[in-house]
């Protein structure tokens, strides 16, 4: 192989790859943390409320996750302008962003709701508790503990793959520079291996505080590496 | 007036009929147990006064007040003056024990957590468990959580407490450390309603024990007169083979 690695024109433009990568984090916080509020809700339809109810979270759920989140966001920049709504492309990969991640996270946020102990549940109704209270003293401490390296693995996922769709509708995150800076100057090569060692470093990062949040709140006692 | 009156209740599992005509009366500071084979009703009971079997027909009255169960509010009155302790204590796994016991009077009642906690703390001195309040309940062994469990119910402070086989998911060895209580709880005067099996206990701690069988009371007596001379088969038979 003769290709001559020029590294030098990537630090150059280090900082713009830097406030990038700022931008994936807060893509990746935002959606996530909202997406796992919507999850939430549609976690304690699915198991409490009535039918018609139900069915409605589940197709939401059902169209959400089988539909590429890129075709979504699509979706919402290029189609609702049609209807006369007119959403910045930051904001479309957000909204869309926290609706797929909602969709995912009903239905891991489900599988906590079905493993809490029903006779706690019992416990808490006699108590006199309601049930928004049991929810919020009993299931959500209890998924929390339980699912919570299936929700801290989802973090990754909406991290590195959600927010990287963004590049495609000109969102200036950590994948959308590497594009545009090597558009400029064709040095494709230098700009992703170091957008690729980026995302490893954030994910990194993100692992281990992810694994110290669950050690400290939620007594669990998974190993770091 | 009976503290608590249960008057012909019947209760339906879906379409299974568990109980079919319950009466019985338990006096103010009274401690009245129910007996009888697995199977029998008894748990049925308890869960009915707390409403999370429905009643069918019949009525429950709690100091002449009679409690309509259809109605949610009336079920959160009769959960404001029973509370039940349950075989398999159900403790909340993610809390530690003090918060266990302080979180109903917090979020229900709506009380100050530092008073509800010092309560909590004399509660859990009562069951001797005072010195693993920070502790969780994974940590504790099952007498110490079933303790724990009572500490929790005294919290809401009841009028009448359910006890729901208390001893029966215990070690044999951590059996005497739950009784103890108990009999701490009846020599001060709460009124009481327990399903058990420990035979001997029962007579020791009841005034009144009540035989159940296939969702009927079979007969209801003090203790001697129903453990010694049974009148009925079916008691006979069931002491027969128990007593032994």
């Amino acid at each position: 192989m003769d290709y001559n690695f020029q590294f030098n024109v990537v630090w150059r433009n280090f900082d713009e790859l830097l406030s990038g990568a700022w931008l994936t984090l807060q893509l990746g916080v935002f959606a996530f943390t909202c997406g796992c509020l919507i999850g939430l809700v549609g976690a304690a339809c699915l198991s409490f409320a009535p039918r018609p109810i139900r069915w409605l979270v589940q197709a939401f759920v059902i169209f959400i996750t089988n539909t590429p989140a890129l075709i979504q966001i699509y979706f919402l920049y290029f189609g609702l302008p049609e209807f006369g709504i007119r959403w910045s492309n930051e904001a479309c990969v957000l909204i869309g962003l926290t609706l797929n991640a909602g969709a995912y996270l009903t239905m891991i946020l489900r599988a906590g709701f079905l493993s809490v102990r029903a006779t706690e549940m019992e416990a808490g109704e006699t108590m006199g508790m309601s049930l928004p209270q049991r929810i919020r003293y009993i299931v959500v401490p209890h998924i929390a503990k339980s699912i919570y390296p299936a929700l801290a693995n989802f973090f990754i996922v909406i991290l590195v793959m959600g927010t990287s769709v963004g590049a495609v509708i000109g969102v200036d995150e950590l994948t959308g520079q590497a594009i545009n800076l090597s558009t400029v100057n064709y040095r494709w090569l230098e700009y992703f291996t170091v957008v690729a060692l980026m995302y490893v470093v954030l994910t990194f990062i993100a692992s281990i505080g992810l694994a110290l949040l669950g050690r400290w709140a939620f007594r669990v006692k998974a190993r770091i590496f | 007036m009976p503290h608590l009156a249960v008057n012909d209740i019947h209760a339906n599992y879906g379409k299974l009929a568990v109980l079919h005509g319950i009466d019985f009366k338990v006096d103010r500071g009274e401690v009245v147990s129910l007996v009888g084979p697995s199977g029998s009703g008894k748990s049925t009971v308890l869960r009915a006064l707390v409403g999370l079997t429905p009643v069918t027909a019949g009525s429950v009255e709690v100091d002449g007040t009679s409690i309509d169960y259809a109605a949610p509010r009336a079920v959160k009155a009769a959960r404001d003056r029973m509370a039940i302790v349950f075989q398999q204590y159900n403790l909340f796994q993610n809390m530690t024990v003090l918060r266990n016991v302080s979180l109903a009077p917090t979020k229900v009642k709506g009380r100050k957590r530092a008073e509800v906690e010092a309560e909590a703390m004399d509660l859990l001195k009562l069951v001797g468990m005072d010195h693993k309040a920070h502790a969780y309940p994974d940590e504790l062994s099952g007498g110490q959580q079933q303790r724990v469990a009572i500490a929790r119910a005294l919290a809401l402070k009841p009028e009448i407490l359910l006890l729901d086989e208390v001893t029966s998911a215990l070690d044999p060895e951590l059996v005497n450390e739950v009784l103890d209580a108990i009999r701490r709880l009846a020599s001060e005067g709460m009124t009481m309603l327990l399903v058990s099996h420990e035979m001997a206990f029962v007579r020791e701690v009841s005034s009144k024990v009540v035989f159940m069988d296939a969702g009927k009371v079979v007969e209801a007596g003090p203790p001697a007169a129903i453990f010694d001379t049974p009148k009925s088969d079916r008691a006979r038979d069931f002491f027969g083979k128990v007593l032994r």
